[in-house]
């Protein structure tokens, strides 16, 4: 192998991640490992936003030389499944540690059938190298739920390799023979063999220089759903190149109040052409509408039927799917608050409430027959828009129990039940 | 004392001595039973059903339980209607009258012809009293058509009385085909059978241990509903076939009160329904209801405590569907802290699925129906809308299926046209349909909420 990739193995390190989680009722703290590879001499750690999230305890770095040392999350984004750590320096410094940092290689430049190289921890086996191709190097792999919820995969391609790529491998580095890390291993198809994808290089690098600054990526949002032409060309009276089809709109969106209707083909985005014939042509067009500051001016472009029109949308800020979570113990009863893409989903017409995750048999949430997936919106009178509110009439029980009146819908059917000390 | 004890079982004895012996009585109410058989005729299968129904009068008709036929089968497809009587392989003809929106029975009756012999259940002397905790009470089953419908003895004793809302028993073990009459000792008629309920078993095989199951026995049922609940309804068969007139109110999603929330409401043992979801124009909308009230009373009767606590939802129901379109209902709500009185005008139930106009395009592959009111319910438009088709019915292995689209999408659009009316559908399908030089055609559906455009490759 080459010095390079020498190099390179000395900057993988091994994650072991403890974490809150709030599914069944109850706070617990559950365990993860996963990978990562060290990109910078004041020790930021590039991983996977499914390896460690905001919702971490305890995060564990073992470097190469098998020390273990504490990490602390910078940035987090799960769109592209990103996060950075930075390794505890002080602790290294006290203890005459060191560790290598990893090169970035350029992602663009791959070429399909070119030998690549998995570095990670699978399934815990620490300091697992595999070694595959690139598969494909422009996959197209949306999931609006992939990572531990949140939506993945909107803004970017990914590469397809077949290097083994198994749980824990997620975090660590895909590698080129010289030991340039191309990307980053992100997961694989279940069931499958050998499909597994990664981050391009590209992508991760400027998502932890921006992760870095602000600890989170801030994305314009305009509500638009599109979907690959793919030879509707003609139906559409399209010519060639040109073109994106609106697939859905989400109501109340930016585009929906700008006019834009499902059906309708975008030819032109601020003026500039677009062409989504393919899938892997979407997440670049996405990404430009991302990458717009919150607030700006949208001109888009639109065929409709026979007619062209220009309709004009301001983008807001871009939110997550899954709401802040909590656990109220007493009541064994935990919650996510209502989102918009939530509300989106569930055809709920506004964001009011929280969504139980989950109840603790026998506790009193329990007992009164709230179950998972009921949304709570209001407890005694008032409606809960926050969940701070929430948090505030629980403290208020916490001093004096007694019984509360809460209206909780399901499938839009409204229900009250009684929650007793 | 002793003495008096005599004479009550004298006279025990006198009446039981009056009854005929039970296998008389049996072989005589024999001919208020049928088992009835047809055909539910869809786009590409047929489905045969046998139930049981019970004669009502001497015109030759025949009441079926409610679960019979699902909600959604239009009329038209239901086909070649057959009675069979106990022990026979002979049928009769008969014809649909109906379901009656009350009682959710169906109505059949028989030609002419094939009346003779049958004697309505109204003949056997009614129970002038609700049987009792304990009384024997007995009816009948039929085996399958493969064994002729042969008839068989049931007989139980009564183990509980419910509300369900109508007087209910359920007896220790099964005592009749749900659909059959039961009879008391004495041979007087006790009630209707109806479907039994479901019984938790746990499961225990090589790979499973103790897995818990619910089994409900389709043949037998040990679940009555009494004569004083059934005999006052017989005259209710349907004016037409579609069932109507159905009353309407117009609010949807009703929940029952749970009683832990009467008691913090301080309504003691008030029961109530929580109404969720009132739609635009409709009556209830138009009294001033609102979403989140409780519904207290009606007609100025309080809305009774029912075990379990949601029978009071089909309580409220049964309450609107017994009265008719245009009547005043005055209800009693609980809106927040306050008590509202409000009058309401009941109105004319919205076309039903099973009412709904659709074709089926054969060459296509798919069944398109007319968007109905509780449509723009499911969908949360506002009601009113008539914009668009639904998809009835996608043959599997079609050029639509192939395309993707599934039952119950809402097509919006058809090749870029957007669809204002049933008629318009029709005309631009049948189009593409007859059009043999077609490639393909693109439609606009909405599923869930989002849009997709399908492309349908013909050929």
């Amino acid at each position: 192998m080459s010095r390079g990739f020498n190099r390179l193995l000395d900057a993988v390190v091994r994650i072991d991640v403890r974490e809150i989680e709030f599914n069944d009722g109850a706070k617990r703290i559950t365990g993860g490992v996963g990978s990562g590879v060290i990109i910078s001499n004041d020790g930021l750690v590039l991983t996977n936003a499914h390896v460690v999230s905001p919702q971490a305890v305890e995060i564990s770095v073992t470097l190469a030389s098998l020390e273990r040392v504490n990490a602390k999350l910078v940035g987090w984004d799960h769109w592209t499944d990103l996060a950075l750590l930075r390794i505890d320096l002080d602790a290294l410094k006290r203890r005459k540690l060191s560790f290598a940092t990893a090169d970035f290689g350029d992602s663009d430049d791959l070429f399909v059938g070119q030998t690549v190289f998995a570095v990670g921890t699978p399934h815990g086996l620490t300091r697992t190298v595999t070694r595959g191709i690139i598969s494909n190097n422009n996959r197209y792999f949306e999931d609006s739920r992939g990572v531990n919820g949140y939506e993945t995969g909107a803004f970017n391609t990914w590469l397809q390799t077949d290097a083994a790529i198994n749980p824990g491998n997620s975090g660590g580095p895909l590698v080129t023979e010289d030991g340039k890390v191309v990307g980053i291993n992100s997961r694989g198809y279940v069931g499958a063999d050998n499909l597994g994808f990664a981050i391009p290089a590209k992508v991760a690098r400027t998502v932890a220089a921006t992760l870095v600054k602000a600890g989170a990526v801030t994305r314009s949002y305009g509500g638009i759903g599109f979907r690959e032409l793919q030879d509707l060309e003609s139906f559409y009276a399209l010519s060639a190149n040109t073109g994106v089809l609106v697939a859905n709109v989400d109501v109340g969106s930016p585009a929906a109040k700008a006019g834009l209707r499902a059906g309708d083909v975008v030819l032109t985005l601020n003026g500039r052409k677009v062409d989504g014939r393919f899938p892997e042509q979407l997440p670049p067009i996405q990404q430009s509408i991302a990458s717009l500051p919150v607030g700006s001016a949208l001109k888009v472009g639109v065929k409709r039927g026979d007619q062209v029109v220009e309709l004009l949308a301001v983008t807001e800020k871009l939110e997550s799917r899954v709401g802040e979570e909590w656990a109220f113990e007493k009541w064994g009863l935990t919650v996510r608050k209502v989102s918009r893409a939530y509300a989106r989903e569930n055809q709920l017409p506004e964001t009011t409430g929280v969504v139980v995750l989950g109840v603790q048999p026998g506790y009193p949430a329990a007992e009164a027959g709230l179950a998972r997936g009921d949304i709570i919106t209001k407890v005694g009178s008032k409606t809960i828009a926050e969940l701070a509110q929430f948090k505030t009439l629980y403290e208020a029980y916490e001093a004096a129990p007694e019984a509360q009146l809460v209206e909780a819908q399901r499938n839009r059917r409204i229900s009250l039940y009684v929650i007793k000390p | 004392m002793s003495c008096i004890r005599h004479s009550i079982l004298a006279f025990l004895l006198a009446v039981t001595a009056a009854a005929a012996p039970l296998p008389e009585q049996f072989n005589e109410r024999l001919k208020s039973v049928v088992a009835v058989e047809f055909f539910i005729q869809a786009e590409t299968e047929r489905q045969p059903v046998t139930v049981l129904g019970t004669v009502i009068d001497d015109a030759g008709t025949v009441i079926l339980p409610g679960a019979a036929i699902m909600p959604n089968v239009a009329p038209a497809q239901l086909r070649d209607f057959k009675v069979y009587r106990p022990g026979s392989s002979e049928s009769s003809v008969a014809v649909y009258l109906g379901q009656d929106a009350f009682t959710g029975w169906h109505f059949v009756r028989l030609e002419e012809k094939g009346r003779a012999g049958l004697v309505p259940v109204t003949h056997w002397r009614a129970a002038q009293a609700d049987p009792a905790l304990s009384d024997e009470l007995w009816g009948i089953g039929l085996r399958n058509k493969d064994e002729d419908f042969q008839p068989y003895f049931l007989s139980s004793r009564v183990a509980m009385m419910m509300k369900l809302p109508q007087k209910t028993v359920v007896l220790g073990t099964d005592v009749a085909g749900p659909g059959l009459p039961v009879f008391n000792t004495a041979g007087e008629f006790a009630g209707l059978a109806q479907p039994s309920f479901g019984q938790n078993f746990l499961m225990f095989s090589r790979n499973q241990r103790g897995n818990p199951v619910v089994l409900v026995n389709v043949e037998e049922s040990s679940v009555v509903l009494l004569a004083s609940e059934v005999l006052p309804y017989l005259g209710r068969v349907p004016k037409s076939v579609t069932g109507r007139p159905i009353a309407w109110f117009g609010a949807y999603g009703l929940q029952p009160m749970d009683p832990e929330v009467a008691k913090l409401l301080k309504l003691g043992n008030q029961s109530g329904v929580v109404v969720s979801d009132i739609m635009k124009s409709s009556p209830a909308d138009e009294s001033g209801l609102q979403e989140r009230d409780i519904v207290l009373a009606i007609d100025g009767q309080p809305l009774p405590r029912l075990k379990p606590d949601r029978v009071v939802v089909s309580y409220f129901g049964q309450e609107i569907l017994r009265r008719q379109p245009g009547d005043t209902v005055n209800l009693s709500v609980l809106r927040g802290t306050t008590r509202v009185e409000l009058k309401l005008k009941l109105g004319d139930e919205p076309k039903l699925v099973r009412e709904a106009d659709r074709h089926y395009f054969e060459k296509l592959g798919f069944t398109v129906r007319e968007f109905l009111y509780n449509d723009s319910i499911l969908h949360r438009t506002s009601p009113g809308t008539t914009e668009g088709v639904m998809v009835h019915f996608v043959k599997p292995g079609s050029a639509v299926a192939t395309a993707g689209l599934r039952p119950d999408d809402w097509v919006r659009e058809i090749d870029g046209a957007p669809i204002k009316a049933y008629v318009q559908a029709l005309e631009k399908l049948s189009t593409i349909e007859a059009d043999k030089t077609r490639a393909e055609f693109v439609l606009l559906v909405s599923r869930a909420g989002e849009t997709q455009v399908l492309r349908v490759k013909l050929n």
